[in-house]
């Protein structure tokens, strides 16, 4: 299945082994503690290889609100770098790291855990490794052992650092592809879906012209279900036909579920003037720093 | 926030015709600013404006404001107005004048506040309405005047 079909990665299952592509870091970490939170609450033991130590691990997951300690503390989360699992030294060989992983199922169901889900940075790909060529063998022999095992494994690429052949090479190993829903995207303004927690995340300089993406972009998020968030806290501007929107679709939804409005200051004190600090279900979260 | 008298209204005198050439603003000899925009440019104005605003010794806070004041008075003018205008930036009698200009048939401007007066969120549902609405809020003084030549509309903040 050449990149196999694109899923939310809220939708990822026992037995995916799933290719995410992400620009930046804020998606890459947005994502993989969303598959993190959805996995822990589902008993499943969750293994996060990046170049994070366990403590920026359980830092990014708690920004989040997902709250790691305990899982840290009682061994259903694991933060490990991919060097110590991956690599011997400088050096890659696919039969090894497919080994380390086959050995990780083997340890989760001696440890009674009902599935496993792990998560690899891969731009340890992107670094003078020996043995960088056997990457596609890799890839391929993890979709191999995962057939009818408990395990899914979501491999995490930079779109704008792995060169478009490696990526197509890969990608036709997994039965998913995963990639944050995106409504706008240029060099000024990102309007796309946040997933840890739900909602939408709106960077840049938003005015009236991304009308259109803006009220899809609300209108999904308030299909999804329990609180919203729309993270603001990378947007620098925002113009006053755009807070309007945002503010009377926070209205229509604070009825029954709480929004949460996280904003740097000055864009707090514009919704304050447009009133959305006046209904008891919008909740203005000022991030200052 | 001072209150202005109603934001549009019918041209009183020659003086509120908008500006045609590029002849000195009131009372300074030379601007600041003095850029023309249209749809594609609002993200370039608004940056020339915070630049020039936060050189002139406008404080942060202050220069986010006027940046939404100049933006919102712009957006107006592309939106409602002619397409495209003209925005001068002026430091005059220890504040800084933001004057927006268009040449473009007069658009039909909610006038006045809305109702229960103007610390009220407005009512109408138009984002035209809500722009300048914002601008009052926003800016120490705030006014504009519509003629058959154009509109121009000024937001002052204090240095």
């Amino acid at each position: 299945m050449a990149g196999g079909a694109s899923a939310q990665i809220t939708e990822l299952t026992v037995s995916d082994h799933a290719c995410l592509t992400f620009g930046e870091d804020e998606e890459v970490f947005d994502l993989t503690a969303a598959f993190v939170r959805d996995g822990l609450s589902a008993g499943l033991k969750v293994v996060w290889l990046s170049d994070s130590g366990p403590q920026q691990v359980a830092a990014e997951l708690a920004r989040r609100g997902v709250l790691a300690e305990p899982a840290l503390a009682s061994g259903q989360l694991a933060a490990a770098t991919c060097e110590d699992c991956l690599l011997s030294g400088q050096t890659f060989r696919a039969d090894e790291a497919i080994g380390w992983l086959s050995g990780q199922v083997a340890a989760c169901r001696r440890d009674g855990f009902p599935g496993l889900r792990v998560a690899v940075d891969m731009s340890w790909a992107l670094r003078p490794v020996t043995g960088i060529e056997q990457l596609p063998e890799f890839e391929e022999g993890v979709a191999a052992m995962l057939a009818g095992a408990t395990a899914s494994v979501l491999c995490q690429y930079d779109r704008d650092r792995f060169d478009p052949v490696t990526l197509a090479s890969v990608a036709a190993f997994h039965t998913r592809s995963v990639a944050t829903a995106t409504y706008h995207a240029d060099a000024v303004l990102r309007i796309c879906r946040q997933y840890t927690p739900p909602g939408i995340r709106l960077a840049g300089e938003l005015d009236y012209q991304a009308e259109e993406p803006l009220a899809l972009a609300l209108a999904e998020a308030i299909r999804l279900d329990g609180d919203i968030t729309v993270n603001m806290n990378p947007l620098t501007f925002i113009d006053a036909s755009s807070t309007r929107m945002i503010v009377k679709a926070a209205r229509t939804l604070a009825a029954a579920r709480k929004v949460v409005l996280r904003c740097p200051p000055r864009i707090a004190a514009q919704f304050a003037q447009f009133g959305a600090a006046d209904y008891p279900g919008i909740k203005l979260v000022i991030v200052d720093d | 926030m001072t209150e202005e008298p109603r934001p549009v209204a019918a041209a009183p005198a020659a003086a509120a015709a908008p500006a045609q050439a590029a002849e000195p603003a009131p009372g300074e000899a030379a601007p600041l600013l003095d850029q023309v925009f249209d749809t594609d440019s609002l993200y370039a104005l608004r940056a020339a404006v915070a630049a020039h605003a936060s050189a002139a010794g406008l404080s942060a806070v202050r220069t986010g404001d006027l940046v939404i004041a100049a933006h919102e008075l712009a957006a107006n003018a592309v939106r409602h107005g002619a397409g495209h205008g003209r925005l001068r930036l002026w430091a005059a009698d220890g504040a800084l004048h933001c004057e927006v200009t268009d040449d473009g048939p007069p658009a039909a401007v909610p006038a006045g506040d809305p109702p229960g007066g103007a610390a009220q969120v407005p009512l109408w549902d138009s984002n035209h309405g809500h722009g300048l609405w914002l601008v009052r809020q926003v800016a120490d003084q705030a006014g504009g005047h519509q003629g058959p030549a154009g509109t121009t509309a000024t937001a002052t903040f204090r240095l």
